[in-house]
């Protein structure tokens, strides 16, 4: 506007240049007819009357020009400064016109990226910040729909693997029972009969495993893996394991050893899922390695915390697979999992309940030298007692 | 002799556990449902010595059977039979004095201790 109204200015002050101008060369072309006839002897005196006449209007003129020539560079200063003003103002309503929502914008942003997927930012403000916001709040509808769709297809493939897993259970029972109850008469069944109900009575137990695994999988799923961490003592917690497994390895005459450090503090963890996790990782050592293969579990004082370690010298994990060991469904070399009985859910499960703990797990294997995998386990804050297990039901679920 | 109240909505499953109890030289009835339970446990009277409920049957569950059977003032010891026990399931009632849960696949081994141990008669 300012700068509209100095052009206007400037115009009219080089059209009125120019009225001047046009008048001094009037007043000149008239001084020199009147100096022309003062020559030629005519009118003398009306001619200097003329000549002198003409000299004080064009000094006039020249004044008015001089004048006008300030008057131009004050209005074009003049209009140069609300110009530059003008672009300041302009510029700072813009900001500010486009702070507001932008900060907003940035802030949904965030809170949508934290998982927030109700996120929207108002609508408002300059066109092109309008149309931002309103591209977010489509984008963010949009993700918020997805989000939904998935959470409620997660939810019914929990349920499904819940009541799978719990309708299973019932046939489960009377095929294990009644092989079982045949194995009672053993006596009067051939080496052939037997040999059949064993394989029957074997995948029996192979089922009832990966039902309880697949259920533990889908209550950590659905947020429903519950612990009830307690502080317990690591060593006569590792030491029944070990007892118990002793059994297992055994039979394939591999030696299982245990090396407790010294002065083990307690740890914050529910003994039966700690327990679960070793049996899982002593299971898989006993099952992946070779017959006379060596098995030992250690523990110590590392890192503020416990880590129980099961190492053994079988025939190790390739890096290939290393990467992939706790997830679900995935298992050692194809060669070696016909004779190995897991349901490939176990590391994934040891993982959720160490997590769960607030522990770590990690593993470190070399092909033809063994694999050893560490679990470190939180301490029991200082100065805890040790709680006493709370009554144990009539009949407990055996270790798996 | 000593008698045994199975419930389970599985005929195969009561067939089950009536040829081991009865192996193992108890008495048994069978119920299908907890409705069943109910009618068949006489309040304060000569009833079996103990109950194996199956947690989830149609009509009435194991657990509700129990709960009306506890607050009738029955104090006969009861097994919950359930698909699968998670003990830190909130939902899991810790007022019906339950003596324990018997977890599927049944383990025998473990069932039939704990039948004995229940229901040793004191002296």
């Amino acid at each position: 506007m300012l700068t509209a109204l100095t052009v206007v200015g400037v115009g009219h002050f080089i059209d009125q240049r120019q009225d001047y101008e046009t008048s001094l060369e009037a007043s000149y072309q008239r001084e020199m007819l009147a100096r022309a006839e003062l020559n030629a002897g005519q009118h003398p005196a009306a001619a200097r009357l003329a000549i002198v006449t003409e000299e004080a209007n064009r000094e006039h003129l020249r004044d008015s020009i001089s004048d006008n020539t300030r008057d131009t560079v004050i209005l074009v200063g003049a209009g140069l400064l609300a110009g530059l003003i003008g672009a300041l103002l302009l510029f700072t309503g813009l900001i500010v016109a486009m702070r507001r929502p932008l900060e907003r914008l940035v802030d949904a942003a965030g809170r949508l990226a934290a998982g927030d997927r109700s996120a929207r930012v108002e609508v408002g403000g300059l066109a092109e910040t309008a149309a931002l916001g309103k591209a977010f709040n489509e984008m963010a509808a949009e993700l918020e729909l997805e989000a939904s769709q998935r959470d409620r297809l997660d939810r019914m493939k929990d349920e499904f693997v819940l009541t799978a897993s719990h309708e299973l259970r019932s046939p489960l029972t009377s095929v294990q029972g009644f092989a079982e109850l045949l194995m009672m008469d053993r006596d009067s069944l051939t080496p052939r009969q037997v040999e059949t109900v064993e394989i029957i009575l074997d995948n029996c137990r192979h089922l009832a495993r990966l039902l309880n695994d697949l259920l533990d999988l889908a209550r950590s799923d659905a947020g429903r893996l519950t612990i009830r961490p307690r502080p317990t003592e690591p060593a006569p917690l590792i030491e029944d394991v070990v007892r118990t497994m002793r059994a297992q390895t055994e039979r394939s005459d591999q030696t299982l050893t245990e090396k407790i450090g010294p002065n083990l503090p307690p740890i914050e963890v529910e003994p039966d899922r700690i327990r679960q996790v070793l049996v899982n990782l002593i299971t898989n050592a006993h099952e992946y390695a070779p017959e006379k293969a060596s098995i030992e579990v250690s523990a110590r004082v590392a890192d503020g915390g416990v880590e129980i370690d099961v190492t053994d010298d079988g025939p190790g994990i390739p890096p290939a697979q290393l990467e992939h060991i706790f997830e679900r469904f995935v298992r050692g070399d194809a060669g070696l999992t016909q004779r190995v009985g897991g349901t490939g859910l176990g590391l994934a499960i040891s993982k959720s309940l160490v997590e769960l703990h607030g522990g770590a797990i990690a593993v470190d294997s070399e092909v033809g030298r063994g694999s050893t995998f560490r679990v470190t386990l939180p301490l029991a804050a200082p100065g805890a007692v040790e709680a006493p297990a709370p009554a144990p039901p009539a009949i407990a679920e055996r270790p798996r | 002799m000593t008698t045994v109240l199975v419930a389970d909505d599985s005929e195969t499953i009561l067939l089950l556990m009536r040829t081991r109890l009865e192996l193992a030289g108890y008495e048994v009835e069978t119920a299908a449902d907890g409705q069943e339970v109910t009618e068949r446990v006489p309040i304060g009277g000569d009833g079996p010595d103990i109950l194996l409920l199956d947690a989830m049957m149609p009509r009435k569950s194991g657990i509700d059977a129990l709960r009306e059977l506890r607050a009738a003032g029955v104090d006969t010891p009861a097994l919950i039979v359930s698909a699968h026990h998670d003990p830190n399931d909130v939902d899991a009632p810790t007022d019906l004095e339950i003596s324990g849960y018997v977890t599927k696949p049944i383990d025998f081994d473990l069932l039939l201790g704990a039948v004995a141990e229940l229901t040793e008669k004191p002296g």
